[in-house]
């Protein structure tokens, strides 16, 4: 090594040092921890047993284990690509330059600031099936065609794609990023496009979006991660039964059951693992596939 | 431009009208979709200050009504009443305050680490930070717990504020770090010809420029520290110590019936700050992500 | 070679450093005393708020009131289980916690809880002096390992003018669950549309103990040793289940039902806004009629049963007190019990949270002034031979998880009575072999390391 590259060696260490020195305490140990209990037999009461890959062995033939990961997907391909149509569409809205943005800027963020507890029973009683507003809506429009609002929280069928409606509204947080995003858009694209004769869809789809490709890569792999994890809201809604019936047994929910409530923290580390190396493997085929489609103008 | 040319000025005069009404219809479909959207993102918090104002056996009337009779502003007064809100204010408002002083500092020096010094494995360390965001929270809860309690720190305020001082949040560094990726090489290039240290470099040149982002991870970790309740439930055991998250699980019972009304109110107060903050921060704040270099 | 700093930026900075060493010093909570004024300072742990919070409150102070050797500390704690969890497997628990009796097992198989019966032997307490079956619910494998505080018991409640509107005498509640069916049936109303507007009982209607219809069918949930969930009765019951979904339709009982949710507490529930004509509940309801329906005439009597003559069928549970194994001070936490659960103690708090006590003995004048005007049936279901309790099962959370999954399933018309009552069977069964493989595994492993 040069003496220049020593130097910064020494100099980059030195800077991210506070990191470093927090990192065996509050990030090394309770990981390092967390892949041992996975190994073992552990219960929090009690002293962790080493059982080896027994956990990882059980999670295979564990029918709940299944279940909420197939209602974690569920959620999140149902979740992602809504979340992320409203949020650009709502930026488009917003950067039309009308008047006022800065109000709905305001309007469109509020909701992400709400403490869960206080937006989870909210909106519980919003979809509430008989006398929530939602219903109430709903059904002025649907009874005519003589379809019933469904009951939400208290149906199998719905009550993931309320939680998924209750989470879209959170997305103020993306549209803000959006937002920013778009203003930095060069004019001179779209004056040209517009000399060219081009209508605003064929803009939105040859300029706008490909110039959006960073923000939209940054907010999916954010928003994966955020939904794969999704604990808080059903847990609050369904006071962590995960129902009716399992339909909101949520992996993250079922990992917390299975470490604070059936007392199992070592086969609640197993499944975190694996959620790890799930997020992982994903996040990483997004990076592989951003490499085709994300654009970045800054070359 | 051959095309404009053979244009009578007739046509051109009906092509700026029809331009102009489309440019009205255009605005006017936009304000729509925008108040449509906008009501139905208010709905909800709207709900929640209309059900704030009610007496109790009115709040779960059907058909809703929205303007309450009587209005009982006094839910608030009992509300703050109900739980010792003030308290809970002011502690929460130490642990956030002092939680984000720390993940500014730690997170500008880390990020500058990561992103303005060239250094060998650089990239592959800063993977494993992203990683450690990707590990779901409740297996790190309890070897966590564990290394606060040889601390002897358990029942005090500092598991929830010091781990912030050692840049543990991965969102606030990955940020910053795209963040000063943006600031150009020539600036610290010609402080380091003026005999700066990388400190230097740093501290006069850097982190002045970079306020707005700075202001960003502060909101966020403000906003977080303000609504965290695992932490505190966790952390805390004196009751005088609780922060509001905390406290707002308090109007909640299991067989004694909820008020709804006071809880309500209990929540209206405890987003108002936070709305208030992010109101007046907005500027600085859209700026802060604009420059964020989040979308290049 | 630090960098040169502007006046605001120091002053900025200092008053960081400041606030820091505050931070670090004033506002840390500094009551982690032993002792208060010369007393010994015992933490007590309670989950109630609201006007159960007020209630042992009192009882706390009264207790600090006339003694001078102990201070208790009463804490109120959310979600009490897993803080529970956490401080005893931390190290520092509380000297004295109130778990749910249901959760007591879990707990007690970990061995996170100290046994009771050394110190009621040295305080001269016998467990004869409560209601047996409160004294099994906080046993575990024999071991007391709980005192009951606030008992309950449920029972059928049913409305009497919706009974003389339907023709049927307001005084006279159904013996047998055919009847109760028959009698549902008169009580059920629809408009115009074919939609549910009066409903004469249903299941799910609280739906709190899904995992307890198989006692009024003589069912069993655990039974030497051994899962027993797939027994002929407890088939029967799910079967008696579906039968209400197969009668008024699935999608109409869900509709009509989600309008119930999370409206327990208010005018808006079934019970009260005369919705639904009968239904379970516990003692406590009671107190939830005088709030928010005075106006009901409603009646209570011991919920009928399926199998002939078992009579006085209830599901018995209760809040407990016990003892986390490395508390500071036991023998002072256990004299606070002693306090608590002395007939003067039991009789404030029971009193104060509308619910009877867990002792034999009770004072004519607590049964004469309650305001439950129907307190004595639930003290006599209690002391009913066929008062049944959550089982002696240190997986009972996975259990009743289970139970409840299969419940919901059957209700909602997705699963079949006999495949619901299966599958619980079969899962729970694997689940009670693991778990009876680890706690022989760590028997095992400390049997080795007392050695």
């Amino acid at each position: 090594m040069t003496n220049r590259e020593r130097r910064n060696l020494r100099n980059g260490l030195l800077f991210i040092l506070p990191w470093v020195a927090g990192f065996a305490a509050f990030i090394a140990y309770p990981l390092g921890a967390s892949i041992y209990f996975s190994l073992c037999d552990y219960s929090v009461l009690k002293a962790p047993i080493y059982i080896g890959g027994a956990n990882y062995q059980e999670l295979a033939t564990d029918p709940i284990f299944w279940e909420s990961m197939g209602n974690t997907l569920f959620f999140a391909m149902l979740f992602l690509p809504l979340s992320t149509g409203l949020a650009i569409s709502l930026a488009l809205l917003l950067n039309t330059g009308v008047r006022g943005m800065a109000a709905y800027r305001t309007i469109f963020f509020l909701p992400s600031l709400t403490p869960m507890v206080a937006s989870g029973i909210l909106w519980m009683w919003m979809l509430n099936g008989e006398y929530g507003v939602v219903n109430h809506a709903l059904n002025y429009l649907l009874r005519p065609f003589g379809v019933e609002a469904p009951t939400w929280l208290q149906s199998t069928t719905w009550a993931k794609p309320a939680i998924v409606l209750m989470s879209l509204w959170g997305v103020g947080y993306a549209v803000v990023i959006y937002l920013a995003a778009l203003q930095d858009v060069p004019l001179q694209l779209y004056e040209a496009a517009d000399l060219d004769g081009a209508r605003w869809h064929s803009k939105v789809r040859h300029i706008t979006l490909p110039l959006l490709s960073p923000a939209i890569f940054f907010n999916v792999v954010m928003g994966l991660i955020t939904a794969l994890q999704i604990f808080a809201l059903p847990y609050v809604l369904t006071n962590g039964a995960g129902g009716p019936g399992r339909s909101t047994t949520f992996y993250a929910m079922y990992l917390y059951n299975c470490a604070f409530r059936y007392l199992r923290m070592g086969y609640a580390c197993a499944m975190a693992w694996i959620l790890f190396l799930i997020i992982l493997g994903l996040t990483l085929v997004i990076h592989r596939a951003s490499r085709r489609h994300v654009f970045y103008a800054g070359g | 431009m051959p095309a404009a040319d053979a244009m009578t000025s007739h046509e051109a005069a009906r092509q700026i009208a029809r331009r102009r009404r489309r440019a009205w219809s255009c605005s006017l479909a936009i304000h729509g979709l925008l108040l449509c959207g906008g009501f139905l993102f208010l709905f909800p918090l709207a709900w929640m200050i209309s059900t704030s104002l009610k007496p109790l056996d009115q709040t779960m009337r059907m058909p809703p009504q929205w303007i309450p009779d009587p209005i009982q502003w006094k839910n608030y007064l009992e509300a703050v009443r109900y739980i010792p809100f003030f308290t809970y204010a002011r502690n929460t408002l130490v642990i956030a305050v002092l939680g984000t002083l720390g993940t500014i500092l730690s997170s500008a020096i880390v990020a500058y680490g990561f992103a303005r010094i060239e250094w060998k494995g650089r990239d592959k360390v800063f993977l494993v930070l992203l990683a450690t965001m990707m590990v779901p929270f409740p297996v790190t809860m309890v070897p966590m717990y564990a290394v606060f309690r040889e601390l002897h720190w358990i029942g005090t305020y500092r598991p929830l504020w010091v781990p912030a001082w050692f840049g543990a949040s991965a969102f606030n560094v990955f940020l910053l770090r795209q963040f000063f990726m943006t600031i150009p090489r020539d600036l610290s290039d010609a402080a380091c010809i003026d005999g700066c240290s990388e400190l230097g470099i740093f501290w006069r040149v850097v982190a002045p420029l970079s306020r707005p982002a700075l202001a960003v991870i502060a909101l966020f970790h403000f906003l977080y520290c303000w609504n965290d309740f695992l932490g505190p439930l966790i952390y805390l055991i004196n009751q005088d110590t609780f922060t509001l998250a905390l406290g707002l699980q308090f109007y909640q019972s299991r067989q004694g019936g909820t008020p709804w009304n006071l809880l309500m109110a209990a929540s209206t107060l405890v987003v108002t700050p936070i709305i208030a903050l992010f109101f007046f921060t907005q500027r600085t704040f859209i700026q802060g992500i604009t420059m964020s270099g989040l979308k290049g | 070679m630090l960098p040169a700093v502007s006046r605001p930026v120091f002053a900025f900075g200092a008053g960081c450093l400041a606030l820091l060493v505050c931070g670090c010093q004033v506002l840390v909570p500094q009551s982690q005393d032993e002792y208060v004024n010369g007393r010994i300072r015992i933490t007590y742990w309670e989950k109630w708020t609201g006007f159960e919070g007020e209630a042992i409150k009192r009882v706390v102070d009264h207790f600090n009131q006339i003694q001078d050797r102990i201070y208790v500390d009463l804490i109120t704690m959310s979600q009490i289980d897993q803080k529970a969890l956490i401080a005893i497997a931390g190290g520092d628990p509380p000297d004295l916690v109130g778990l749910w009796s249901s959760g007591l097992p879990s707990f007690a198989e970990k061995q996170a809880l100290m046994p009771l019966a050394p110190f009621m032997e040295k305080a001269g307490m016998s467990r004869d002096d409560f209601i047996k079956v409160y004294i099994d619910v906080n046993c575990y494998r024999g071991e007391l390992y709980g005192l009951p505080t606030t008992p309950a018991t449920t029972a059928l409640h049913w409305n009497k003018r919706m009974f003389r509107e339907a023709g049927l005498d307001p005084d006279r509640p159904p013996r047998t669950l055919a009847e109760l069916d028959e009698m549902a049936a008169k009580l059920t109303k629809y408009d115009g549309q074919g939609h549910l507007v009066q409903l004469g009982f249903s299941p799910a209607e609280p739906g709190w103990w899904p995992w307890g219809w198989g006692f009024w069918f003589g069912g069993q949930l655990f039974k030497d040793d051994e899962i027993a969930f797939d027994s002929p009765e407890n088939l029967a019951a799910f079967r008696w289940i579906a039968s209400y979904t197969n009668r008024y339709g699935a999608e109409e009982l869900r509709r009509f039902q989600s309008g119930f949710s999370g409206n327990f507490a208010s005018p808006q529930n079934a019970f009260f806004s005369e919705r639904v004509a009968m239904v379970m509940q516990g003692v406590w309801l009671a107190n939830f009629i005088h709030q928010y329906a005075p106006k009901l005439e409603w009646a209570a009597a011991p919920f009928p049963s399926a199998a002939p003559g078992m009579e006085n069928v209830t599901i018995a549970d209760c809040d407990s007190i016990s003892i986390p194994v490395g508390a500071h001070h036991p023998d002072e936490a256990f004299e606070f019990i002693r306090y608590l659960c002395s007939q003067e103690g039991l009789e404030m708090l029971c009193m104060a949270q509308q619910k009877f006590t867990p002792l034999k003995n009770v004072s004519p004048a607590f049964v004469e002034n309650h305001p439950n005007e129907y307190i004595r049936l639930f003290i006599d279901l209690a002391s009913s031979p066929n008062a049944c309790h959550t089982p002696d099962l240190s997986i009972w959370f996975e259990y009743s998880d289970e139970i409840t999954a299969a419940f919901d399933m059957v209700l909602f018309g997705l699963d079949t009575p006999e495949h619901a009552v299966a599958q619980v069977q079969q899962r729970v069964s694997a689940i009670w072999k693991r778990a009876k493989e680890s706690i022989e595994r760590r028997e095992k492993a400390e049997g080795k390391v007392a050695r």
